[in-house]
C-alpha cells in the first residue's frame, strides 16, 4: 500500500461545480411569479364564479360578492326542476357505462396485448380509426339505430351509447398497460398452479390497477358530461340527465327568456362535485397509470 | 425427484426462418443439476421454457419420469421456473409471494406458515417476510424467488439465467450456496446460463447449445479437457482454448509454420495433414530462453497467475503462467505443449478427432 501523507498531498484546483441559476434576478423571480398568479386566475375564475353565483340570491353573468347568502337556487332546481331524477339519471347511466366499460376494455385490452391473434395489428388499428371519427358526423345514424331498436328514452340506449364512443380510446389505454406488465407474472403464476383466468385475476389486474383506474375515471368523467347523445336520445323529462337539465336552463328561447344565472351556478356546483369526487377518490392511481400506461403507447 | 427427457425436440417461432430448438435429445438423471450453456440465441431458455410449458415443441416429446408432459398445463407439470426478471408478485407480500403457491395448493394456514418459515429460513430472508418485492434489493429478490420455487417441493427446478442480475461478488457468492442448496435438496434441477465460468462451478453436467443445436454433453470436466468441436473449445474456458493451424510432418505437428509439438495418434479425417490444433492456456509452458519460435507480446498478471501473450507465426498464443513470470514485450520465448493436452480438430468440420 502507498503511504499516503502530507508529502503525498497534490493541490488540486478544482473548479466550483456550474448550477443552473435558480432565482434569477428580483425582478425575473417577481414577473415569473406574477405570470403564475396570472395563470392560476385565469383557471380559477369560472369556479369561483360558479360557487359565488350558486349561492347569490342575485347572481349575474360577472363575479361578484354575493349580496345575501343563500341556498334558494338549490331548493328551486330540486323542487320545481325535478334536479334529484337528473342527478339519479346521471348517476346510474355514468355508473353502469363505467362498469361496462371497464369489464370490456380490460378484457380487450388483454386480448390485444397477450392473444396471439391472426390480423391482430390490423384489429388494432381499426379499434383507433373509430377513435378518429368525429361524434357529431355520427349522429343521425346513431339516432336512426336508437329508434329501429327502441333504445331512445331509455338507460340501456344510453349506457350502450356512451359506453361505444369511450370504448376505442380506452382499449388502447388498456393494451398499453398491459404490454407493460411483465408476462413472467402471469407465467409465474401458472407454474404456481393457477389457471390462465385466475392468474389474470389474481396476478395481471391488480398490478394493472393503475391502469383500471384511469379507464374507470375516464369512463365515468366522460359519460357524466356527455350531452350531445343525451340530446338527441332523450325527450322524455323523466329521462333527462344532469347535462340536460343543465343546458335547458341555460336556454333563452331565442331572448325570450332571461337566463338565470343562480340556478345554472346551482346546477353547475352539483354537476361538479361528483367528478371531483370521482377525481379525488382516484388521484394517486390515476397519476400512476397515466405516467406508466404511457410506456406502451 | 424425477427424471427429465427431452427425446428429439424441434422448436420453430412462427414468423422465424430459424429453428430455436433443433432436435434436442437429453436426458436429466433423478438429482442431477444440468447446465445448458450456450451465447444469446442459442435455445436454451426455449427449452427451459418448453419443459416448464410455457412454450409448445413442434416436434419430438419431453417426459418427467417416463411420462409425457407436453398435453399438460403449466400448472399441473410439478415445475418450478426461477426467472431472470424473478416475476415476483409486486402487490403481493415476500410473505404472500413464498405462501402463494401453497395457497393455491389449498394447504392450511398453518401448513403454510410453517412451510413459508422452513424455505424462509433455509435461504435467511426471515426479516424480509412482510417487505414488498419493492423494497427488496436485487440479491433479496432473487433469494425470495428461489425460496418460491422451494417452497411448493416440486419435482423439477428451472432456472433461467437467476444470477444474472447480480454484481460480480454476489454472483459468485450465491451460485456456491445455490449448489449446496440443491444437493441438500436433492431436487431435479435445469440451469440455464450463458456464464461458462457459472456453468462449471454448479454442474454436475453441462449441454452445450448453439443455434438450437447441442453441441456437447458431459460433465465440466469432460466439456472443458475434451470439447467436441471448436465451438465448445472457444466458448468454455477464460481465455478459451487456444486454437491454431498445423500440419502433420514427420510424426510432428508444424503449428502455424514455426512451433513443432509432438503429434498425438487422432482418427482418420478428410483434411490430409492439415490439422486445427486446441490448447487451453495452461497445458503450454514457457522456456525464457532467448531463443524458440514465440515473441512476447503483453503479460496480464491477474494475481494468481499471468495470461502471456506470445505471438506464434501469424497466430496469438495464450499461455497461463505463475504469477512470478512476467516476460516482457519482445522477450523470444520457447514453448512447450502438455503432450496428453493437445487436442486435434478436423479443420473443415471443427469436430474433434481424438
Amino acid at each position: 500500500m502507498t503511504a499516503v501523507g502530507p508529502q503525498a498531498a497534490v493541490q488540486v484546483d478544482i473548479p466550483p461545480p456550474i448550477r443552473p441559476r435558480e432565482r434569477g434576478t428580483p425582478l425575473e423571480w417577481a414577473l415569473m411569479h406574477l405570470a403564475f398568479v396570472a395563470i392560476a386566475a385565469f383557471f380559477l375564475a369560472p369556479f369561483v364564479w360558479l360557487f359565488a353565483a350558486a349561492f347569490d340570491a342575485e347572481a349575474t353573468a360577472y363575479i361578484r360578492v354575493p349580496g345575501r347568502l343563500t341556498l334558494d337556487n338549490f331548493t328551486y332546481i330540486f323542487r320545481e326542476l325535478a334536479f334529484a331524477k337528473a342527478l339519479a339519471n346521471s348517476a346510474i347511466v355514468a355508473g353502469a357505462t363505467t362498469l361496462l366499460v371497464v369489464l370490456t376494455v380490460t378484457l380487450a385490452g388483454y386480448g390485444l396485448s397477450r392473444l396471439e391473434l391472426r390480423r391482430k395489428g390490423w384489429i388494432t388499428f381499426a379499434v383507433l380509426l373509430l377513435q378518429t371519427m368525429p361524434l357529431s358526423a355520427t349522429m343521425v345514424p346513431i339516432y336512426g339505430l336508437a329508434r329501429l331498436l327502441g333504445l331512445r328514452n331509455s338507460y340501456l340506449g344510453l349506457i350502450l351509447i356512451h359506453a361505444a364512443i369511450e370504448l376505442p380510446f380506452l382499449v388502447w389505454l388498456m393494451k398499453g398497460f398491459f404490454d407493460s406488465v411483465p408476462r413472467q407474472l402471469e407465467e409465474a403464476a401458472w407454474l404456481d398452479g393457477r389457471s390462465k383466468l385466475r392468474a389474470l385475476f389474481e396476478i395481471v389486474l391488480p398490478v394493472a390497477r393503475p391502469g383500471i383506474a384511469v379507464a374507470a375515471g375516464l369512463s365515468f368523467i366522460s359519460a357524466w358530461a356527455e350531452v350531445l347523445m343525451v340530446i338527441i336520445l332523450v325527450d322524455k323529462q323523466d329521462m333527462k340527465t344532469v347535462p340536460l337539465a343543465f343546458y335547458e336552463t341555460f336556454r333563452t328561447a331565442g331572448g325570450y327568456v332571461e337566463v338565470q344565472y343562480g340556478l345554472v351556478a346551482a346546477m353547475g356546483v352539483l354537476y361538479l362535485l361528483p367528478v371531483m369526487a370521482v377525481f379525488f377518490a382516484t388521484r394517486r392511481l390515476m397519476v400512476r397509470g397515466l405516467v406508466s400506461g404511457t410506456k406502451g403507447l | 425427484m424425477a427424471r427429465v427427457e427431452y427425446d428429439d425436440v424441434w422448436k420453430r417461432f412462427p414468423g422465424s426462418d430459424r429453428v430455436a430448438v433443433h432436435a434436442l435429445t437429453l436426458d436429466v438423471a433423478d438429482g442431477e443439476l444440468l447446465v445448458l450453456l450456450g451465447p444469446s440465441g442459442c435455445g436454451k431458455t426455449t427449452a427451459l421454457r418448453m419443459l416448464a410449458g410455457l412454450e409448445h415443441p413442434d416436434g419430438g416429446d419431453i417426459r418427467i419420469d417416463g411420462r409425457s408432459v407436453l398435453r399438460l398445463e403449466p400448472k399441473d407439470r410439478d415445475v418450478a421456473l426461477v426467472f431472470q426478471s424473478y416475476a415476483l408478485y409486486p402487490h403481493l407480500s415476500v410473505r404472500n409471494n413464498i405462501g402463494y403457491p401453497l395457497r393455491v395448493r389449498g394447504l392450511t394456514l398453518a401448513q403454510q406458515a410453517e412451510r413459508i418459515g422452513r424455505a424462509a429460513a433455509l435461504l435467511r430472508i426471515e426479516h424480509l417476510l412482510a417487505r414488498r418485492p419493492g423494497q427488496l434489493s436485487g440479491g433479496e429478490q432473487q433469494r425470495v424467488a428461489l425460496a418460491r420455487a422451494i417452497v411448493r417441493e416440486p419435482r423439477v427446478f428451472c432456472m433461467d439465467e437467476p444470477l444474472s442480475n447480480l454484481d460480480a461478488k454476489l454472483r459468485t457468492h450465491t451460485r456456491t450456496e445455490l449448489k449446496a442448496l440443491q444437493k441438500d435438496l436433492g431436487t431435479t434441477t435445469i440451469f440455464v446460463t450463458h456464464d461458462q465460468a457459472e456453468a462449471m462451478t454448479l454442474a454436475d453436467r453441462i449441454a452445450v447449445l448453439d443455434q438450437g443445436r447441442l453441441q456437447q454433453l458431459g460433465t465440466p470436466d469432460d466439456v472443458y479437457r475434451h470439447p467436441a468441436n471448436l465451438f465448445v473449445a472457444q466458448f468454455i474456458g477464460s481465455p478459451p482454448m487456444n486454437i491454431l493451424a498445423a500440419h502433420r510432418h514427420d510424426g510432428e505437428l508444424v503449428v502455424e509454420e514455426a512451433w513443432r509439438i509432438p503429434a498425438p495418434a487422432v482418427r482418420d479425417h478428410h483434411g490430409g495433414t492439415a490439422l486445427t490444433v486446441g490448447l487451453r492456456p495452461e497445458a503450454i509452458t514457457i522456456e525464457q530462453d532467448g531463443g524458440g519460435p514465440g515473441e512476447v507480446l503483453v503479460s496480464e498478471p491477474l494475481g494468481s497467475e499471468v495470461i502471456v501473450n506470445v505471438k506464434v507465426g501469424s497466430a496469438l498464443v495464450k499461455v497461463r503462467t505463475a504469477p512470478d513470470v512476467r516476460p516482457g514485450p519482445g522477450t523470444r520465448v520457447r514453448l512447450a505443449a502438455q503432450p496428453g493436452e493437445v487436442r486435434l480438430f478436423d479443420p473443415s468440420s471443427g469436430t474433434a478427432l481424438d
